[in-house]
């Protein structure tokens, strides 16, 4: 795959290139890079194997065995890029709780061809799941692609309008995240809370102004995407928008209180 | 309303029939308690009790099983597991909860003396079935740590890989 940045032709100069330092973010399960720029990371659950083309880094850990002898093991982080994941968007603009940590179990609406929801898989790492919905066939292929190097991701090729389809494939999760850009998402979100969100779970969604209505201010259509949410029993927590990586979007986060 | 006999939840490793032992009080449906006893194991165990689980014999008869439970048909499996578990009594017809109506329609149309609530119909059954689904681990005993989880995954694959028309291989056929 094409390598864009810095030393394009460079493949071998990565590894020792700057040092650079990784750091664990305020949220459990993503890290930060401090170098020349500072990148959001997630720790590879499939080392040595990129996703989407992008980049990777080693970084030498070192811990001591029951003798008190000090281990040396790499542990490889990818960089998440956050013009292609809204999650990575919402973290570093700043959201303050995103409901998913190590262990958790993630319903992932709109799971697309997997970019995004392999870094959801890395943040949940081997003790959680992600159930990864996708409807497009074309996609769907490389969801399940993605999904064959991560054993924690459950790829799922069906409508999320119909969760009753899937429903022997998914348990009761923590947190539904939602980025499927469709005029009836609430209800679709909403649908799938009543199945399969756990009470105290947290929905995450992103909203695309011009998905929902067009004609309208992307304010009016927030406002009212956050009515229909509350209507379902999500009581809504915080919103931020995605500037500037994506246009009139926004995230907006929700706690599920059970129906009516 | 509000009643309902028995349950069936379809995981990813077989049918579990269960019965529900204490019927929940319809006044007190919207109460937030009732919802809170079905999220705690302790209270759910003295609500419902397994009747009986029926595993997949092999993953072929998974996949069979989940692709007709999607489109809300019955199987064959799923007949006979109901045929053995379900009593048929003449006199009162009995409440069966089941999540999706199309399934229930075709568990109606075999056996007459069952009733059928689903998760839209009854808010009791919404609320016991979310509960099942949580505790289901727990709730069928012969199964390890685990092991829903990973026939979710496999199945999640076997099922996906069905629905995807391309080869997951990315050589699309061409037309010559």
């Amino acid at each position: 795959p094409a390598r864009g940045g810095r030393g394009g032709g460079a493949r071998g100069g990565r590894g020792g290139a700057a040092k650079v330092v990784v750091e664990p973010h305020r949220h459990a399960g993503w890290f930060v890079s401090r170098g020349k720029e500072d990148h959001l990371l997630t720790k590879s659950m499939a080392p040595g194997i990129d996703v989407y083309g992008e980049k990777r880094i080693s970084v030498d850990s070192t811990t001591t065995d029951e003798n008190g002898a000090p281990v040396t093991t790499k542990v490889e982080y990818r960089i998440v890029n956050p013009f292609r994941s809204k999650i990575a968007a919402g973290i570093i603009g700043g959201l303050d709780n995103i409901y998913m940590k190590p262990g958790s179990k993630v319903l992932y609406l709109g799971a697309a061809s997997g970019t995004s929801v392999s870094h959801v898989s890395d943040c949940v790492g081997p003790t959680g799941n992600v159930y990864a919905v996708e409807f497009s066939h074309r996609s769907g292929r490389d969801l399940v692609n993605c999904a064959t190097n991560r054993t924690n991701i459950v790829p799922i090729v069906e409508d999320a309008r119909h969760p009753l389809k899937y429903r022997m494939l998914v348990p009761m999760v923590d947190v539904i995240f939602a980025d499927v850009a469709q005029p009836d998402q609430s209800r679709i979100v909403a649908l799938n809370a009543h199945l399969f969100l756990k009470i105290g779970g947290g929905v995450v969604i992103s909203i695309k102004a011009n998905c929902i209505d067009s004609t309208a201010a992307p304010e009016t259509v927030f406002a009212q995407e956050v009515q229909r949410l509350r209507a379902e029993g999500i009581k809504p927590k915080e919103q931020i928008t995605l500037e500037p990586y994506e246009r009139d979007h926004c995230i907006v986060v929700g706690e599920y209180q059970g129906s009516k | 309303m509000g009643h309902v006999d028995f349950l069936l939840h379809e995981a990813s490793v077989g049918y579990a029939l269960f019965k529900v032992v204490h019927q929940q009080d319809s006044v007190g449906l919207h109460l937030k308690e009732v919802r809170e006893a079905s999220q705690d194991l302790a209270k759910l165990g003295k609500m419902v009790q397994l009747v009986s689980f029926a595993p997949w014999r092999n993953a072929a008869d998974a996949l069979e099983n989940i692709n007709s439970v999607s489109e809300g048909i019955m199987t064959d499996y799923l007949k006979s597991h109901l045929e053995l578990n379900l009593p048929q009594s003449k006199k009162s017809k009995i409440v069966l909860g089941v999540a999706d109506r199309n399934l229930g329609g075709s568990i109606k149309a075999v056996f007459p003396g069952v009733e059928v609530e689903t998760g839209d119909t009854s808010e009791a059954t919404a609320d016991l079935l979310r509960g099942v689904r949580l505790h289901a681990p727990k709730l069928l005993k012969s199964l390890e740590e685990g092991d829903i989880e990973k026939a979710q995954l496999g199945l999640g694959h076997a099922y996906s890989r069905g629905k995807v028309k391309f080869s997951v291989h990315r050589h699309d056929n061409h037309i010559i």
